[in-house]
């Protein structure tokens, strides 16, 4: 069952301009994009900066506006007219992608973990500071630390007291906006092998937004790629890395390094191949705009952005 | 016995780390010369608004005319002036409605404007839009001269009411540069995060966006109250300002408007005007003591 659906989201974003200052151009951030995260998975959002990926995250969280489409959590309509709006905050929360500007600097550890719980849950201060030092240590901080500020914290222990503050309500879903691309990568594995650990324990769903196809491949159940502000290929992460469709897709997977470096000049020129083809084959896979076709089913699980041909 | 003892440990290991008012405050205390002109201003206001409890203001500024333009003897410690007033009393109780004009009209302002500012740059958009131009209107008008005109229709004048009139149009400053950092600060993503978190504009604005421009709040309005100083005495100067009867560091200054007074009885203008030299130059060095303070950059190394 789905837990999360967003039906042909459209997001545009206005361009003044003019002597009166009307709206003269959009930019379509999102356009027309439609994925179902179900119960329990891991869905990846992958593409390169600018594909919308965070703006379609956003979305979800409400913090941009819609311009047109539909997005459904468990059975209520997220973004319905006003007045019907259903509060679903405490069951969708979000990892912010950089964890140096989302934590208020001003701000003691206890007073940002305990926000959500403030909105929500009428504790006494013992009890609220109680459930914060929980938090803490399950995100693997010294409940010690409580009293302290965020920049007496490491990129990564800053990241995991924003998982804190993310968690803190048991939510259902959690959209997690790169959150290790400002890591240190010795960090990132540490804090997405946590990630896992977290959703185990909790029973949570993800909803993972990366351009990194390593941590993707690590992470996700399935994976949905994301080209100019439409999807171009969705699929199990297997049929993605094994058996891409799309060519976008296609040179994504080829643009991984190889570790080995026996198959350096095998990859070299592997990536190459790949780049012509890309290149001669480019208006077979795009619209006159740039822009991918829609989904068309393949297999009951993989969907490529193909155009309509016999 | 022995839980007791743990718990001893546990209290004592959550310490706190120094907050961000804390450090501010350190930083100015490592100022000698700020620290100087706060504890100058201090004693000041602690003298002014002391003794000035004591004085009684109708017996002194009343006219003597057997002690015209005395100077400075046992009886008027620093003379008198063309009433026979005392110069000392006038004097005392002029820097404390100075004093409480320049405070009041920083408060006032202040507040407006930093409501005006926080609320236009937190929602943006056509809220933003709509009372930038509001503000832009108060901007164009020449305050000073609209100041001076109300001041001459407003009959009765005392503190509150005068600090309102000035007040009322010199909230601008403080509400465009409050606006341009709500501006800023409402992108970053703890706001975001905040909304998320399910707070509400109200709870953000105070919890999140207002803390972090707190101390541009400070370091401006401490500056602001250096000029508002200035601007006051500059009016009661011009005429514009306090009446006679209500002695202010203004009118003291505009008796040296007369040619003798200027050059032989120094007794009447100089301590006034040393006054206003002094206090807005403590007030400033506090407010850009403050200002170092809240600016990392300009910090010095501990």
């Amino acid at each position: 069952m789905a837990l999360l659906k967003v039906d042909d989201l459209k997001i545009h974003f206005p361009i003044h301009g003019g002597i009166l200052n009307r709206k003269i151009d959009e930019v379509k951030a999102v356009d027309g994009v439609s994925f179902e995260v179900r119960e329990g998975e891991t869905y990846g959002l992958v593409g390169e900066s600018g594909s919308g990926k965070t703006t379609t995250g956003k979305a979800v969280m409400g913090l941009n506006n819609i311009t047109d489409g539909d997005i459904y959590f468990e059975d209520s309509h997220l973004n319905a007219k006003k007045g019907k709006k259903i509060d679903v905050r405490n069951d969708i929360q979000m990892i912010f992608q950089d964890p140096y500007s989302s934590l208020n600097p001003r701000k003691r550890v206890i007073d940002i973990v305990a926000e959500p719980i403030r909105n929500y849950e009428k504790l006494s201060k013992d009890d609220e500071k109680k459930r914060v030092q929980e938090l803490l240590e399950r995100v693997g901080i010294s409940s010690d630390s409580i009293m302290k500020y965020p920049h007496e914290f490491s990129g990564g222990q800053r990241q995991r007291i924003g998982v804190a503050r993310a968690i803190a309500l048991n939510p259902k879903l959690i959209i997690a906006d790169e959150p290790v691309s400002a890591l240190d990568v010795s960090v990132q594995a540490q804090v997405l092998n946590f990630l896992q650990d977290i959703q185990k324990e909790m029973d949570l769903t993800l909803f993972f937004i990366a351009h990194d196809l390593g941590v993707i491949k690590h992470m996700c159940d399935r994976i949905g790629i994301m080209y100019q502000g439409r999807l171009v290929e969705e699929g199990l992460t297997e049929e993605i890395f094994n058996n891409p469709q799309h060519i976008y897709t296609k040179r994504l997977v080829a643009a991984i390094p190889d570790v080995d470096p026996r198959n350096r000049e095998k990859h070299r020129e592997f990536r190459s191949q790949i780049k012509e083809e890309y290149q001669q084959s480019f208006y077979d896979y795009f619209n006159e705009e740039g822009l991918a076709f829609n989904l068309k089913q393949i297999t009951d699980t993989h969907k490529v952005a193909l155009p309509e041909r016999g | 016995m022995s839980n007791q003892q743990t718990e001893k440990v546990v209290e004592q290991k959550v310490e706190k780390s120094p907050s961000g008012l804390s450090i501010f405050w350190k930083e100015v205390m490592r100022d000698k010369l700020a620290l100087v002109s706060l504890v100058f201003l201090v004693l000041i206001s602690l003298v002014v608004y002391g003794v000035s409890i004591l004085l009684n203001q109708e017996e002194i500024v009343r006219v003597d005319p057997f002690a015209i333009y005395e100077p400075p003897s046992e009886e008027f410690i620093l003379g008198s002036d063309q009433g026979g007033r005392d110069i000392f009393g006038q004097l005392i109780i002029g820097t404390r409605n100075s004093l409480s004009v320049g405070i009041l009209v920083t408060l006032i302002s202040g507040f407006v404007g930093i409501v005006f500012g926080v609320v236009s740059g937190y929602f943006g958009g056509h809220v933003d839009n709509v009372m930038m131009r509001i503000v832009d209107f108060f901007m164009v008008l020449p305050n000073i001269m609209i100041i001076i005109v109300f001041v001459t229709i407003v009959p009765k004048y005392s503190v509150l009411t005068f600090s309102l009139v000035m007040a009322a149009f010199l909230w601008m400053g403080i509400a465009r540069l409050i606006r341009s950092r709500a501006l800023q600060e409402k992108e970053l993503d703890y706001v975001q995060a905040s909304r998320t978190l399910g707070s509400s504009h109200t709870k953000i604005i105070f919890t999140q966006v207002l803390p972090n421009i707190m101390s541009l709040i400070v370091v401006t309005m401490t500056l602001n109250l250096a000029a508002n100083i200035g601007i006051e005495s500059g009016l009661s100067f011009l005429g514009f300002g306090f009446p006679q009867d209500t002695p202010s560091l203004g009118t003291l200054l505009s008796y040296a408007t007369n040619p003798t007074t200027l050059e032989q009885r120094w007794w009447i203008w100089v301590p006034a005007a040393i006054l206003i030299l002094v206090l807005m130059l403590a007030v400033r060095n506090v407010g850009e003591a403050l200002k170092r303070a809240a600016d990392a950059r300009q910090r010095r190394a501990s």
